[in-house]
């Protein structure tokens, strides 16, 4: 089909009409065919989707003769004289899959016989007429207009009435705004207020007791600028802006399918960490995220550890590692990561290029492809059945890497000792006339072998099994085997149903012999998925004089757990005595041998060299444990062939359409005199897209991240959807605002926390929350002019770490790996850590329960904006969980060791909670509580906890 | 306004706008009851999904020319094969009889295979769809796509779409129960409702690793808190809510946090009652095959909370049969004898199911979906004793609901291979079953990152040929 297709492209040369031309000529008795035979085939199974006036699937019209000339998305529909590189032809056989035409009900064998004599006489078609296609989005030149992709414009600071009023630019621009639109700006919020929402903001954790004191003595602007710059300082403020980063760079530590854990994860969320605490320039935090690993290495070993563990950026994704189509899997995976990147970075939703040009943006399909290619020259998995991601081991310094370097010789020279021992034990076995002598048959009972072992007699067989007793060397009542006869109709299933679940080692017990096949396959189904591979039998069995082994795999318990021998293709006899299930770490004992006990040197270098294997494999598992082990991150790699990719219709892997897209950017957020930087032929071009989008030219990349600080400090954007800055998104409120922030931040050197220190020094940041009914409901009920604060739920991580805070079970213990070691899946994980929110096992599948009901961040998708639905499972969770009950019995206990008296604890309980003194009703509901209750305080001050914990102020900020 | 403009705007408003009918009882208005755009056939939907993929060839697709030629060699494009070689060749593969002997039916004669022999009572009341095809060889991505139309991550249940589409009946319970849902194979993904409000998300009822006489919705209560102490707590948050509320008066997302804690309180008090299965008659449990360390038990119970479930007005209630393992339940690659196991366990249950639901006359309104992510191959895999995965054809069968009774619609193949004729995707099932809810599969969309998302992505196609 493919090359059908590539000769009718090259054979038009002069284009449709020359094509159109050739074919008119056809003769009368040719078109009566077509009349007779293929019209009515055409208009019965196709026009309905595939017509100028329908649907025009796949961009394919057949009720005319250009129509399948000209083609749909797949290129031409048919090459004249050519039925088998024809793609209609190829899809009405219904041989290949996403390629069966028509869709419903394939056609009777005769239509498809007509079909195909129609196009090997020349496709004659008499039908005149034009494609009329269906128009698409804006043009990449309409696009360099819009406001999105212009260059970032240079605003001056406009003028004001109230020239008291703006705390800075910032301030200026906003009442700029509302003078214009008449309205005020409401009063500034109580000092306690603003002191609870800016710890909030930059720490993610409340203010304490004494914080809240210190500030009300003294709310002055010169204490506020103090209180933004401390927590700025401090390494609360990585934390909580880190959380943010890992909700748009869809932070995950486990893959949804399977539940297989990524151990090395944490490296990037730490690196996340400390690139805000220590204000990273934000053009160089996105350069190392998309290709730290590429960038000089002349930079000191800390930095360029930083740098390779940046990338797992791109390796972050959610994949689904069973899907059986390797290369199709690889183009989602580069799907996934440019989706990504696309809306973290620039705000576009470039996934929709994907299968055609973008409905609604200037992004063309070539772009998506120029783009893919890219990411297409980086290796992000390994392949097998189910594939796997990829751990790469971080550069080490001289002396660490000494050390490493140390352990991995002994552990070679470990590994070269135990394959010599092997040896010997090899022929030590085979030289214990033991074995082959029918007066001393070596026989052992199945229950007498270690490990969990599934006899021959209880495996499950197809075709003609023969028994046997010849060879002396077998387990239980003797062995099967082929008698080489019926290849391909016989096999064994020896169905393994594991005590445990975990890593065995799995062995095939067979008795050597005469005329045994050197090629026999099996295949072994485990719970990572199904491996086959081939034994010999045609020596004698290398382990134990009894045993192949088959490598380890992972089993569960209630899993299709089996090993699948076969005599297809085989020459020879095959043979199948017992398949043995070993723990993986389990010490190896030595087979006890039923015959009576030798005492003859033979007999005893035997048993020497069986013991001696198992003393080097304990030694190894030792060492192993001990350390040093070679540190890994989690990474992608440069392809060793980078090639551009061709433009694949409906995103489709086996689907190429005409020649391969040059590697690029997007043309459209590139102006006149801009040149992108070429991308050499050797190199996958990520380096040279890292500079492209961390450029101050990008106009997108500083737009979108100032953005999304507003958003964080304001809890709405200037541009409220914060992922998508295209046609469809919505446009800024202030766009003058916005450009001058995006070109501030640029100037200032991309420095994040100057940029977060402004907004926090503004007066808007600092307004009070009037409720609904205010005036200003009125003139702005969806408040885009920022005259007065929004009122703001706590996220999720916040809250959970508040109440930890409030109960003094806070563990504030910074960084490093939090997945308890034996965990194999991510299933049943038990989330009882008391750290910080941010340090929880960001598991796909058991995510804490308090993190799930209030809507974190899909960990599978870039979150800018979190989902604010109110609904009954967050009340229930308040109502019922352990983890608020248990919380709040523990801040009962505290309060109740500290205070004096309740009004004291009272008072202590809501600035914990809430950040301010309690109300008079608050009190008078709190202390009626406690008089009808007077023998169970732990009781009431547990109630009045809870009753903090779910109440309003303190799961929203004022 | 149209309906998804309506929506959007209450999951806007939540952050700003006063929405009287918010006020009221937020996340319960929300979830009202609506009326669909087409004229409904049906009402709500239990969906029986049987995990793993059951072999449709030992089951409700007989093929004779399969049994006939037991054993020969046959080329076959196996899936998995072209998948993992990228060359789309056939191969030569063991054909396998099923195990089990069919026979026919009910009025309408159609054959079923020994395993199903209550089910195969009400065969009558069966509409068959024996060309069922779908995407995803594994059972990951399969499942994913049974579930959401899609093998990604980030896309919502068909529950969440249809409680997004028409609401919930009950003012005491969500929308969208799921019933032992396993943990594997997208877990909660296959309930989620990914970018739609949260609201539409569907609540499990317990585990699949878990007996179902202990299911329960999750945070309904704590065993150390006594009646008086939930009371008294309650009514203390509540207090102090109060309290709070007073300084800011009008304002419609504090109204709607208030009203989430009495909604919860009212779930909290009726869902026992709901999902108690002790005021049933003894009649009605053993219709269900409920009888201590019966082989039924477990299922029987499922289905009798889906029943009950419904008669309490939740939408669209999933019953799992299945496991939380990377191979589930009815995934039989090398010993297909286990699935007399897994249809005795489900036979008499489902059979009860649809014996009571007529009974109460609610199999008129209620559509009963049995189906699974794929079926399996009529040859031996790897030439052993058992069959591998098979997207390419299956059945799947549809009571109730407008479904024409006794029909069979599509076939696959002389051995149940592929689909041939009248193919339907899981797309058009999707679409279908939507229809008959009153749903236009191309209309009940919902805006999200710059475009409008459907459950049927641009594809699908209603079914009319299967509609009463």
């Amino acid at each position: 089909m493919k090359t059908g297709t590539r000769y009718l492209t090259a054979w038009m040369g002069g284009g449709v009409a020359s094509l159109l031309c050739a074919l008119s000529s056809s003769g009368g008795e040719e078109f009566a065919f077509f009349e007779k035979e293929i019209r009515p085939i055409l208009v019965e199974h196709c026009y309905e989707c595939h017509a100028n006036d329908t649907a025009q699937k796949g961009g394919l019209v057949l009720d005319s003769r250009e129509g399948w000339i000209v083609g749909g998305d797949s290129g031409p529909a048919l090459v004249p004289w050519d039925a088998a590189g024809s793609l209609l032809i190829e899809a009405v056989r219904y041989d290949t899959p996403h390629l069966e035409m028509p869709p419903k009900t394939r056609l009777p064998a005769t239509k498809i016989a007509a079909l195909e004599r129609w196009v090997a006489m020349g496709a004659p078609d008499p039908r005149e007429g034009k494609v009329e296609k269906a128009a698409s989005g804006m043009s990449v030149e309409e696009g360099r207009g819009f406001w999105s992709y212009r260059p970032l414009s240079d605003p001056a600071l406009p003028s004001v009435k109230d020239v008291d009023w703006p705390a800075n630019g910032i301030d200026r621009f906003l009442l700029a705004r509302m003078e214009a639109e008449g309205v005020a700006p409401a009063a500034l919020a109580a000092p306690e207020a603003a002191l609870r929402r800016l710890h909030f903001d930059l720490a993610g954790l409340p203010p304490t007791p004494e914080e809240i004191a210190a500030f009300l003595a003294d709310p002055s602007e010169e204490e506020w600028r103090r209180e933004v710059d401390r927590l700025l300082a401090s390494p609360r403020f990585g934390e909580r802006w880190g959380r943010h980063w890992l909700d748009v760079a869809r932070f995950g530590e486990s893959y949804t399918l399977r539940g297989l854990i990524l151990r090395e994860a944490w490296r990037y969320r730490d690196y996340v960490v400390e690139a805000f605490n220590r204000d990273l320039p934000y053009d160089q935090f996105l350069r190392e995220q998309i290709a730290g690993d590429l960038m000089p290495s002349d930079a000191p070993l800390r930095e360029r550890q930083r740098r390779f563990v940046a990338t797992s950026f791109l390796a972050l994704g959610n994949h689904n590692l069973e899907e059986q189509d390797k290369r199709q899997l690889d183009l989602d995976i580069v799907d996934e990561q440019l989706d990504t990147l696309g809306k973290a970075l620039l705000g576009q939703t470039l996934g929709c290029a994907r299968c055609h040009d973008h409905k609604f943006d200037p992004v063309p399909t070539r772009d998506y492809h120029a783009l893919a290619g890219i990411l297409a020259s980086t290796v992000s998995l390994s392949h097998s059945n189910v594939s796997s991601w990829l751990d790469l081991p971080l550069p080490l310094d001289v002396e660490e890497e000494a050390r490493v370097a140390e352990q991995e010789s002994r552990l070679a020279a470990l590994e070269a000792a135990l394959k010599e021992a092997e040896k010997v034990r090899e022929q030590a076995v085979a030289a214990d006339p033991a074995r082959a002598s029918s007066s001393r048959p070596e026989i052992v009972a199945a229950d007498d072998l270690p490990g969990f072992v599934v006899d021959d007699t209880e495996a499950e067989k197809v075709g003609d099994w023969k028994p046997s007793v010849l060879t002396k060397t077998y387990v239980g009542e003797g062995y099967l085997h082929d008698n080489n006869e019926g290849k391909g109709l016989k096999t064994l299933s020896f169905v393994a149903r594991v005590p445990k679940a975990g890593r065995y080692e799995v062995r095939l017990a067979w008795a050597p012999g005469a005329g045994r096949a050197a090629s026999i396959p099996i295949m072994i189904s485990s719970a990572e998925g199904d491996f086959p591979l081939r034994i010999d039998q045609s020596g004698t069995p290398p382990v134990e004089g009894r045993f192949t082994s088959l490598g380890e795999y992972r089993f569960e318990t209630n899993g299709a757990n089996f090993v699948l021998i076969s005599n297809e293709g085989t020459e020879g006899y095959v043979v199948a005595d017992a398949v043995q299930f070993l723990p993986v770490g389990q010490v190896e004992t030595p087979v006890n041998v039923t015959s009576e006990t030798r005492d003859d040197e033979t007999a005893k270098r035997r048993s020497e060299a069986i013991a001696e294997v198992a003393r080097i494999k304990k030694e190894i598992a030792a060492l192993k444990e001990v350390g040093p082990s070679r540190p890994k991150y989690l990474g992608v790699k440069e392809a060793e062939k980078p090639a551009d990719l061709p433009v694949l219709a409906r995103g489709l892997v086996h689907n190429p359409t005409g020649d391969p897209v040059p590697r690029g950017f997007l043309q459209v957020a590139m102006h006149a005199g801009e040149t992108a930087p070429a991308i050499p032929s050797d190199r996958s071009g990520r380096l040279e897209l890292a500079g492209w989008i961390a450029s101050p030219e990008n106009p997108l990349t500083a737009r979108v991240f100032v953005n999304r600080a507003w958003h964080w400090m304001f809890g709405r954007g200037l541009v409220r959807t914060t992922d998508n800055f295209g046609t469809t998104g919505e446009a800024p409120s202030h766009p003058e605002l916005l450009d001058w922030l995006a070109r501030r931040f640029v100037e200032e050197g991309w420095s994040v926390k100057r940029l977060v220190r402004e907004i926090a020094l503004t007066k808007a940041y600092r307004l009070a929350a009037p409720g609904d009914e205010s005036p200003w409901l009125e003139a702005d009920p969806e408040n885009r002019l920022f005259a007065r604060a929004p009122r703001r739920r706590i996220e999720a991580e916040a809250m959970r770490d508040a109440i930890l805070f409030a109960s003094g079970q806070l563990d504030a213990t910074a960084g490093g790996p939090t997945i308890r070691p034996g965990a194999a899946n991510d299933y049943t994980y038990r989330q009882d850590s008391l750290r910080r929110s941010l340090y929880l096992p960001a598991l796909r599948n058991a995510p804490h329960e308090l993190l799930e009901a209030f809507n974190m961040a899909d960990p599978s998708r870039t979150t800018g904006r979190r989902d604010l639905g109110t609904v009954a499972p967050q009340a229930l969770f308040l109502l019922n969980h352990p983890f608020v009950l248990e919380q709040a019995d523990a801040a009962a206990k505290r309060v109740l060791a500290e205070g004096t008296c309740d009004e004291s604890r009272l008072e202590l309980a809501t600035l914990r909670v809430l950040g301010r003194a309690p109300l008079p009703t608050e009190r008078a509901i709190a202390s009626s509580l406690l008089t009808s209750m007077p023998q169970a305080e732990e009781e009431a001050w547990s109630t009045i906890f809870q009753g903090l914990f779910a109440s309003l102020d303190f799961r929203y900020l004022e | 306004m149209n309906r998804r403009h309506f929506l959007h705007s209450v999951s806007c408003g939540f952050g700003g706008l006063a929405f009287s009918a918010l006020v009221q009882d937020a996340a319960a208005s929300v979830l009202a009851s609506r009326q669909p755009v087409l004229p409904a056939r049906a009402k709500r939907v239990i969906f029986l999904f049987m995990q793993g993929g059951p072999s449709h060839v030992d089951t409700f697709d007989h093929k004779p020319e399969l049994i006939r030629r037991d054993g020969e060699m046959a080329d076959f494009h196996d899936a998995r094969k072209i998948a993992n070689s990228g060359v789309n060749a056939a191969s030569a593969q063991r054909l396998m009889a099923p195990k089990w002997d069919f026979s026919p039916y009910g009025k309408c004669g159609r054959q079923v295979s020994s395993l199903f022999p209550e089910v195969a009572r009400h065969v009558d009341d069966l509409c068959f769809i024996h060309s069922m095809h779908t995407e995803g060889i594994a059972h990951g991505p399969a499942t994913l796509f049974l579930h959401t139309g899609a093998t990604n991550f980030v896309r919502p249940s068909m529950g969440s779409w249809i409680t997004y589409g028409l609401g919930s009946e009950s003012r005491n319970l969500p929308g969208f129960v799921t019933i032992g849902p396993s943990t594997g194979n997208g877990g909660a993904r296959n309930y989620g409702s990914a970018f739609l409000p949260p609201v539409y998300q569907g609540t499990p009822l317990g585990r699949a690793d878990a007996p179902a006489a202990q299911a329960a919705i999750r945070n309904i209560g704590h065993p150390d808190l006594s009646p008086e102490q939930r009371r008294r707590r309650f009514d203390f948050i509540q207090a102090m809510n109060e309290a709070q509320r007073a300084k800011r008066p009008g304002d419609a997302e504090f109204e709607a946090a208030v009203a989430s804690y009495e909604l919860a309180w009212r779930i909290q008090s009726h869902a026992p009652e709901a999902t108690d299965l002790s005021k049933e008659s003894a009649e009605t449990r053993e219709l269900y095959g409920i009888r201590d360390g019966a082989p039924t038990e477990d299922f029987g119970r499922k289905c009798l909370l889906a029943r009950r479930l419904c008669e309490s007005g939740v939408r669209f209630v999933q019953v799992t049969y299945g496991d939380n393992t990377a191979n589930p339940a009815w995934d039989q690659h090398a010993n297909l004898p286990k699935h007399a196991d897994h249809a005795l366990a489900v036979d008499r249950p489902i059979a009860g199911l649809l014996e009571d639901l007529k009974r109460r006359g609610l199999l008129e309104d209620t559509i009963v979906w049995f189906g699974s992510e794929f079926g399996r191959t009529p040859y031996a895999q790897g030439n052993g004793t058992g069959r591998d995965h098979n997207p390419k054809g299956f059945t799947t069968w549809l009571a109730g609901g407008g479904f024409k009774p006794g029909f069979a619609h599509g076939a696959t193949d002389e051995f149940g291979f592929m689909a041939v004729q009248d193919k339907v995707h899981m797309h058009d099932l999707h679409a279908t079953i939507l229809h008959q809810l009153g749903l236009d599969h191309e209309r009940l969309t919902y805006r999200h990152d710059g475009r409008d998302f459907r459950l049927t992505d641009v594809h699908g196609h209603v079914v009319r040929e299967v509609l009463a």
